[in-house]
C-alpha cells in the first residue's frame, strides 16, 4: 500500500511542473506587452515602466522568471490580481466555498439519484422503466446545461416564482456572519430564523443544473455495471439460497456494482467543475467559476493563471484522493500497470 | 435436386457483406435509426439552408422586431420561427447555425483522431521514454476541467471560430491518444503481428495497415461522440462569449444574446437550446447505435 502511494505521489510531480510551464507561457503568449498585460495600464512612462520591470522581476532571464514563480507557488504565493490588488490565493479561497457548496450538492445529488436509479433500471431490464430512464439519462447527457439552466429559470423563477433568480443568499433580508462560507451549514448555524431556507431555495435550480451531467452518467454506469454483476454466480447462489430480492440487490450485487461507478464518479470531478464555470455565470453564483470568466473580460490575466493554477490542484489532489481510497476497497487496482 | 438450385442456395446462403451486418445490427437499434435520420435532416437543412428560407440570417428587419413564432400570439407566417429583439429571421439564423455547428463538431472530429492516431500509435509502438512523455502530456491536459483549459486557450489566441475548432481539438485529444495507444497495445501482442512483423514488414506500415484497422471500431464510437461533445462545449464557449463572435448565427451565442429576454422573447432563448439539444441527442442516439454494432464487446445491454 505505502509503495502505490508513493508511486501515486510520485507520478504528479512531473504533470505538476508541467503545468507550471504551461501556465507560466500562458501569460507570455497573451497578446501584448506584459507590463500592460500585467498592470492593465498603457503608456506608462519610461522610468516607471523599468521600474516596474524591475519590481515584477521583468528584467530577469526567462529561466530565472520561471523559477521564482515556480518558487512562489511552491510557497503558496500564485500571483496577484491586477483589479484587486490582492493575493489570488486570497481572492480563489474567499470564493470557493460556494463552488465547493454547489459542486458537493450537485455531486450528492447525482450519486443519491442516480446509483439506486440505475440500479433499479437493471434489474428490471427492458421494462418500461429501464427504458424511459435511459432515455432521460441520454437527454440529460446530450443537455446543454447553459440553456437548460435558462428554462429552469424562466419555468420555476419567472412564471412560478418559487425559487430566486440569482444569487446565494437574500443578504438584504438575512444578514449573519459567515465563517465557513459554506452557507447552508453558516446559516444554520448562526443565521437568523428562516435563512437556512433562503439558502436552501437559492441552491436548489443551480445544484439541479449542475447535477444533470453527472446524474446521467452515474445512473448509466450503474445500470452497465450492475447487469454485468447480476450475471455473477455469487447473485445466483444468493438467488438459490433463497435471499430476499432486497438483499441480493443491495448487498451483493450494488456493492460489487459499485466500484467502476466510483471511477466514473472520479472522473466528473473536472466536469463538476468545469460544469460550475457555465452554472455560476448562469445564476450570477459568487464562485470560483464566475471568478474566472469575469477576469477574462477584465483582462485581468494573473487572476485566470493563478485561478487555473488552483482549480488543477483541486482537481488533481481529489482525483488522487478518490485514486487512493480506490487502492484501498480493491486492492487488485493497486497492481495495476 | 438439379446442380443449379443447390448453386443457388449455396449464394443465397453467403454470408453478408461487412456492410450489411454493420448496418443489420445498427437497425436493430430503433434509437439509433431515428438518430441517423435526424442528424441527416440537421445536416441537409445546414447545406441547402439558402434554398430553406428567402430571409439572410444577419440581415435586420427593423419593421419585426421580436416577433413570436407563428403559433404564438402576433405571431406571422412571414417569419414562422419569429424574429430576435434586432429583427432578424430566427428559422433563418437556426439552419445557417447548423452549419457552424457541424463544420465545429466534424472539424474537431478529424483532427483530434487524426492527432490522436498519430500519437496513440507512436506511443504503442516506440513505448520506452516517449512514451512515458505523451502519457504525462495527456495526464497534464486533463488535470485541467475541459472548459477551462479551453478557455484558458481562448484567453490567450483569441474568440473566433477557428481558435474555438483549436482549442476544443487540444482538450479532446487525450481521449483519443489513450483510446488508441490501449487498443494498439492489446493488438501489438497478437500472434498476426508478429507473423507481420516477421515477414519483415516495415514499422509504419505495420502500424498502419495492420495494426490500425483492427483498432478502428472503438474510434469510431469515440468519433461520433467527439462530435456530439464537441458541438456541446462549442455551444458552451460560446454562450460565455468565448467561441463564434456575434453576429455569427452560432447557436451558443445566440442563447448568450438570448440571456436577458427569457420573459419578454421567450422563444429566442428557447430555439438555439432546443436545436442544440436535438442535434447533440440524435448524434449521441447514433452513437449508442454505432457501438452496439460495431463492437459487440462493448454492447450495453
Amino acid at each position: 500500500m505505502l509503495r502505490f502511494l508513493i508511486k501515486r505521489l510520485l507520478l504528479t510531480i512531473p504533470t505538476f511542473v508541467a503545468l507550471m510551464f504551461v501556465t507560466f507561457i500562458m501569460l507570455r503568449l497573451v497578446p501584448g506587452d506584459p507590463i500592460e498585460v500585467r498592470r492593465g495600464e498603457r503608456g506608462i512612462d519610461p522610468v516607471r515602466l523599468a521600474q516596474l520591470r524591475h519590481e515584477m522581476g521583468l528584467d530577469q532571464p526567462v529561466w530565472k522568471q520561471f523559477l521564482d514563480y515556480a518558487s512562489g507557488i511552491l510557497h503558496g504565493d500564485f500571483g496577484t490580481s491586477i483589479v484587486s490588488k490582492t493575493p489570488i490565493t486570497h481572492e480563489f479561497l474567499t470564493l470557493f466555498p460556494a463552488t465547493l457548496e454547489l459542486s458537493l450538492c450537485a455531486g450528492l445529488l447525482a450519486i443519491l439519484l442516480g446509483v439506486p436509479a440505475g440500479a433499479f433500471a437493471a434489474v428490471n431490464r427492458g421494462k418500461f422503466f429501464d427504458q424511459t430512464l435511459m432515455a432521460t439519462a441520454l437527454t440529460g447527457y446530450s443537455m446543454p446545461i447553459f440553456w437548460w439552466g435558462l428554462v429552469l429559470i424562466l419555468f420555476f423563477s419567472n412564471t412560478l416564482h418559487l425559487t430566486p433568480v440569482s444569487g446565494r443568499v437574500d443578504l438584504v433580508k438575512f444578514y449573519y456572519p459567515q465563517h465557513t462560507g459554506l452557507l447552508l451549514f453558516d446559516s444554520l448555524i448562526w443565521g437568523p430564523k428562516g435563512a437556512f431556507f433562503d439558502v436552501v431555495r437559492h441552491l436548489i435550480l443551480p445544484t439541479i443544473v449542475l447535477a444533470t451531467l453527472p446524474l446521467a452518467v452515474v445512473a448509466r454506469m450503474t445500470r452497465s455495471s450492475m447487469l454485468e454483476v447480476l450475471e455473477e454466480d455469487y447473485v445466483r447462489t444468493a438467488k438459490a439460497k433463497g435471499l430476499s430480492p432486497f438483499r441480493i440487490i443491495g448487498l451483493h450485487a450494488l456493492r460489487n456494482a459499485f466500484i467502476p461507478v466510483i471511477t466514473a464518479i472520479a472522473l466528473q470531478i473536472g466536469s463538476l467543475l468545469a460544469g460550475a464555470v457555465q452554472t455560476e455565470t448562469i445564476f450570477s453564483w459568487p464562485g470560483v467559476g464566475h471568478w474566472l470568466i469575469s477576469s477574462i473580460s477584465r483582462r485581468d490575466y494573473p487572476a485566470l493563471q493563478g485561478g487555473i493554477m488552483l482549480i488543477a490542484v483541486v482537481v488533481i489532489s481529489v482525483n488522487l484522493l478518490l485514486e487512493l481510497t480506490l487502492g484501498i476497497i480493491n486492492p487488485r487496482l493497486r497492481h495495476d500497470n | 435436386m438439379t446442380i443449379e438450385t443447390v448453386a443457388r442456395d449455396v449464394v443465397q446462403r453467403a454470408p453478408p457483406t461487412p456492410v450489411a451486418a454493420f448496418w443489420r445490427a445498427f437497425s436493430e437499434n430503433r434509437g439509433a435509426v431515428v438518430g441517423l435520420i435526424v442528424v441527416c435532416l440537421i445536416v441537409l437543412s445546414g447545406v441547402f439552408a439558402p434554398l430553406l428560407t428567402s430571409y439572410n440570417p444577419l440581415e435586420q428587419y427593423r419593421d419585426a422586431v421580436k416577433l413570436p413564432p407563428v403559433w404564438a400570439e402576433g405571431g406571422s407566417w412571414s417569419h414562422v420561427l419569429g424574429t430576435d429583439p434586432l429583427g432578424r429571421d430566427m428559422w433563418a439564423r437556426l439552419i445557417f447555425g447548423s452549419r457552424l455547428s457541424i463544420f465545429i463538431g466534424l472539424s474537431v472530429m478529424l483532427v483530434s483522431t487524426v492527432i490522436g492516431v498519430a500519437l496513440g500509435l507512436i506511443a504503442a509502438r516506440v513505448g520506452g521514454l516517449l512514451d512515458t512523455i505523451i502519457l504525462r502530456l495527456m495526464d497534464l491536459i486533463m488535470s485541467i476541467p475541459d472548459l477551462v483549459f479551453a478557455i484558458m486557450i481562448i484567453a490567450v489566441i483569441g474568440p473566433n471560430l477557428v481558435n474555438t475548432i483549436v482549442a476544443i481539438t487540444f482538450v479532446f485529444l487525450p481521449r483519443y491518444v489513450l483510446l488508441v495507444r490501449s487498443a494498439a497495445r492489446v493488438e501489438l501482442t497478437k500472434d498476426y503481428v508478429t507473423a507481420a512483423k516477421v515477414s519483415g514488414l516495415r514499422p509504419l506500415r505495420l502500424m498502419l495497415t495492420t495494426v490500425l484497422p483492427n483498432c478502428v471500431a472503438p474510434l469510431m464510437v469515440q468519433a461520433a461522440l467527439g462530435v456530439s461533445d464537441a458541438i456541446l462545449e462549442a455551444a458552451g464557449l460560446g454562450f460565455l462569449g468565448l467561441g463564434a463572435q456575434p453576429p455569427a448565427p452560432e447557436w451558443g451565442s445566440m442563447l448568450a444574446d438570448a440571456r436577458d429576454l427569457i420573459t419578454s422573447a421567450p422563444w429566442v432563448m428557447a430555439m438555439p437550446g432546443l436545436a442544440i439539444l436535438i442535434t447533440v441527442l440524435a448524434i449521441n442516439l447514433m452513437g449508442d447505435g454505432l457501438r452496439d454494432a460495431l463492437d459487440p464487446r462493448l454492447r450495453r445491454s
